[in-house]
């Protein structure tokens, strides 16, 4: 038998090994599906969708669960996570918007206007900023920026003002949303500069022709162009901000609490919890049957999620098509 | 900027709204820069303060209070250990994979379903990915795998646990990169090696796969780096225990049943997100694998270059 | 042939493998506990040295997690001891057994800024159940501003025995920081100029936060020993059904050896 793997393979089996090989990721893909729909059904089953609503404190009603036994009752798997999938969705929806910003105007610097030093150095520099751990921007926002928020950005009196609902301490919505936005930027970035250099000279060339200033031959001719690569950047933005957890949970303030806009400037400093940090925080009472379920229910929309995105990118990327700069 | 003969327009005489951008674009980019050089240097400034060499080289102390005493090299061999598992498992996976979508890939739909998996493996969050496999080990079919508690209860959590959940995270990046560079591969070569009478199992192994050679290095690079790199998997399937704790009594074996940390968990733990209550110790190690991660950078620039330089073929692509 | 050999061969290894791997395993047993991070220093030590004394015989794993935690992984024979920090209630699974070997105190502590001396229990109520929400309202607080409430996440056996002891039986209020271990607790506490918490003596000794009396006794071991100090709770460690085995030998060895006793006596109160 080991004589045959030695010898030159035929073709046929070659491609069906390979095929084989190139279907257990397929299998992968299954298997976390199913594994990770089994352990969240039993929430699904006792609550239905309607553990995504809000009612109750959650924080109160997963502490419940730990306590609730080996077979617990139908009764402790109530859940009104709707707070911790408002923290996910406020983050995010805060944090991409800015980054798609910050990012389109810092591609149309490093490929347009940057003399060619900089240009070879904002490379390295973005894809340094993209390779760097959580853990790091995470360490670096609960050392320096939440004591800062803490103590200079937050005063006594507004902290006085929502004490008898909640706990003002610098870690919060603020800094969870600008160290997200300083980690999902770069990711932008290398896919819109990478578009921006394949839009052909000649089409930006003819608008300046055309007597328009380059900023505006930028904005108004290469941007429309690389839409699909800037919605795959935005799809690929999403999907990390959604699924940060590590960072989140050092600077988050780890409380499972819906950040209020009519709280005024308080709303930036109030503490939140997302899906993910919630997971994290959460790990270790995993024994709790209830509590498990629960985990892996916000695990189970998050992979959901991941999976909309997806679709959403492929959808959205079809009309633009004609155009044939892809990103 | 449009260069060329006449006049270019001064920013003076734009619009506005035009001018506002440009100091935007301005703005954003020298703004990123000096975010990544704050980042940079105060970690360094840190680094430089609170690392000794001695840390590298010594063992934590027993117990959470990291403080007072003890060094970081348990974390540092756990890192090693882990990324080697993950490689190692994620190579054939992931090359195998990509010959045989660039080389075979029929029939079509098998070959569109295998990359959108890859794509939806990438764009799950790691959390999500640790947490899955937290539900694979903890079956008593993969028992073997970690430590079985005397009630009978599968703890889930070891080596080749982690190890295998982080091969899912380097799967994407080292896919891509191979993928790219085979498809980068002028067709004549094959073409060549046809004519000569090799079937195509043959080039892939004699032509293609060394000319991709570079590409692979890179696709690796990279996989390590988001490996060294990554936190939620490590502290929900690591097991969480400051020494390399081996489990069971064969050599290899035991190593790999085992528990320990990582750079990764250690930072977190030392943080005041954790236990340790030891900032230098969270500083050192945070400085050190920042460290880590800017050579891989280097590496795989060094990759890019060289590969441009030498083979005259499309270089690998941007991959990020 | 030579095929066969080859094959026979590999299944002659993993034989071996398959029969060694147990059969060396099963030389060295293995303790797992998890549950209560009050009781993990002591429970730390007290591994250290059976381990010293019993060399190659036994192996510790701890994990934390929280009391109860502990309570559901012993209950569905995760692990072979859980430590819990409060005493039995109702709602624990049943068959478990509690075994107490030592006796804790509740400290409660503020910022080194805000050096309160004493509070009654009345006012210890009071300002853990949220009723009075700012430093103004507490005589002897010299900070100023909200009160910043530090406490711990509900599976905590520290908490309850917090509750029992010097709430008389009242929640903390659930605007609380809900902190994941007693050792965080006294860093936050640390950090943040308004805070209030409640840890554990051992904790509450390292001198880095303002440790206040309760109804004029300090916190402190000596009054935690001689009883004046009301804020006492226990250290159990809990089997499902009687102890069996080398968690009986442990726990036993807890329970009576000069060497634990010794070891106990350092931070807190064996049980007599």
């Amino acid at each position: 038998m080991l004589e045959r793997l030695r010898h030159p393979w035929p073709d046929h089996r070659a491609e069906r090994t390979l095929g084989a090989v190139s279907l257990l990721v397929c299998f992968v893909v299954l298997a976390m599906i199913v594994f990770v729909g089994a352990r969240a059904w039993p929430t699904f089953s006792h609550e239905g969708l309607s553990w995504l609503g809000s009612g109750g404190d959650v924080q109160q009603q997963m502490g419940n669960m730990l306590g609730t036994g080996v077979h617990p009752p139908a009764s402790s798997f109530y859940v009104r996570a709707w707070p911790i999938v408002y923290g996910t969705l406020l983050t995010t929806a805060m944090a991409v918007p800015l980054a798609l910003t910050i990012a389109l105007l810092a591609s149309i610097f490093i490929v347009e206007l940057a003399p060619a030093a900089l240009r070879r150095l904002a490379i390295p520099v973005i894809r340094l900023l993209a390779s760097v751990p959580s853990v790091i921007y995470g360490l670096i926002g609960v050392l320096v920026l939440v004591p800062f928020v803490g103590n200079n950005l937050i005063t006594t009196s507004e902290k006085a003002s929502v004490q008898n609902v909640v706990e003002l301490t610098g870690a919060g919505l603020a800094v969870a949303v600008v160290i997200l936005t300083v980690m999902i930027t770069p990711i932008m970035i290398a896919l819109i500069c990478e578009a921006l250099a394949s839009v052909p000279r000649s089409w930006r060339e003819g608008a300046v022709a055309l007597g328009v200033n380059p900023v505006r031959a930028v904005m108004a001719v290469t941007l429309k162009a690389i839409r699909p690569a800037i919605v795959a950047a935005t799809v690929l933005a999403t999907a990390r901000a959604l699924g940060e957890a590590v960072m989140i949970q050092m600077v988050s303030g780890s409380r499972s609490f819906a950040p209020k806009p009519v709280d005024g400037w308080i709303f930036f400093f109030e503490p939140l919890r997302t899906l993910a940090s919630a997971i994290i925080d959460n790990n270790e009472g995993l024994g709790a049957p209830a509590l498990r379920s629960t985990v892996y229910a916000f695990a189970f929309l998050l992979l959901f999620s991941a999976f909309a995105l997806s679709a959403a990118g492929y959808l959205v990327k079809l009309p633009l098509r004609r155009y044939h700069v892809q990103g | 900027m449009v260069s060329g003969p006449g006049r270019r327009s001064s920013p003076l005489t734009w619009r506005w709204r035009d001018r506002i951008v440009l100091a935007a674009a301005w703005a954003g980019g020298l703004g990123l820069c000096a975010i990544a050089a704050a980042i940079v240097i105060y970690m360094g400034f840190r680094g430089v303060q609170y690392l000794r060499p001695g840390l590298l080289f010594t063992r934590p102390a027993p117990g959470t209070v990291q403080s007072q005493s003890g060094g970081f090299l348990d974390p540092l061999l756990g890192t090693g250990l882990l990324t080697l598992i993950g490689i190692l498992l994620a190579m054939p996976l992931a090359v195998g994979s990509a010959v045989w979508i660039a080389e075979y890939g029929r029939p079509g739909w098998l070959a569109r379903l295998v990359e959108s998996s890859i794509e939806i493996v990438a764009g799950t969050p790691d959390i999500v990915i640790a947490i899955f496999g937290l539900a694979i080990f903890q079956l008593s079919l993969l028992a073997p795998f970690s430590f079985t508690a005397s009630g009978g209860g599968v703890y889930g959590k070891s080596f080749i646990a982690a190890g295998a959940m982080m091969s899912l995270i380097a799967l994407p990046p080292l896919f891509t990169a191979t993928r790219d560079g085979l498809q980068a591969v002028p067709v004549h070569m094959r073409e060549a090696a046809f004519a000569l009478g090799k079937t195509r199992i043959a080039t892939i192994r004699r032509v293609l796969i060394p000319s991709v050679r570079s590409n692979i290095a890179t696709g690796v690079t990279l996989g390590v780096s988001r490996i060294i790199g990554d936190t939620a998997i490590v502290l929900l399937l690591l097991g969480g225990t400051l020494h390399i704790e081996a489990q069971g009594s064969i050599p290899g074996l035991g190593l790999l049943r085992g528990t320990g940390s990582t750079l990764t968990s250690y930072v977190y733990d030392n943080s005041p997100a954790g236990e340790g209550a030891a900032e230098q110790k969270a500083y050192a190690a945070a400085f050190v694998l920042l460290v880590f991660v800017l050579g891989l950078n280097v590496i795989v620039d060094r990759i890019g270059r060289s590969q441009a330089n030498s083979m005259g073929l499309a270089a690998a692509g941007g991959v990020v | 042939m030579h095929r066969i050999r080859r094959l026979s061969l590999a299944f002659a290894v993993a034989g071996v493998l398959g029969v060694a791997a147990p059969a060396a395993a099963s030389a060295i047993t293995t303790i797992t506990m998890s549950g209560a991070t009050a009781s993990f220093p002591l429970v730390s030590l007290l591994a250290q040295k059976y381990v010293k004394q019993h060399p190659h015989k036994v192996k510790f794993k701890i994990a934390q997690g929280g009391a109860q935690v502990g309570i559901n992984d012993v209950a569905a024979g995760r692990v072979t001891i859980a430590n819990v920090s409060r005493d039995p209630t109702t709602s624990d699974p049943s068959g478990l057994v509690f075994y107490p070997i030592a006796k804790y105190g509740l400290c409660v502590v503020t910022n080194k800024s805000n050096p309160v001396a004493n509070l009654t229990s009345a006012q210890v109520v009071s300002i853990f159940t949220g009723k009075t929400r700012s430093w103004s309202q507490v005589p002897g607080a010299t900070a100023a501003g909200p009160i910043d409430l530090i406490s711990r996440t509900l599976g905590s056996g520290a908490l309850s025995s917090f509750q029992t002891a010097m709430l008389g039986g009242k929640s903390v209020s659930s605007i609380a920081a809900q902190e994941a271990s007693d050792g965080l607790e006294y860093q936050q506490v640390q950090n943040d100029p308004n805070g209030i918490t409640f840890v554990t003596n051992y904790r509450a000794d390292k001198g880095q936060a303002n440790v206040v009396g309760f109804n004029g006794v300090g916190c402190n071991l000596a009054n935690v020993v001689s009883g004046q100090y009301a804020g006492v709770a226990r250290f159990y460690e809990v089997t499902k059904g009687p102890a069996t085995g080398a968690a009986s030998a442990f726990i036993g060895w807890a329970g009576k050896s000069a060497a634990a006793r010794k070891i106990i006596s350092t931070q807190w109160v064996p049980i007599k």
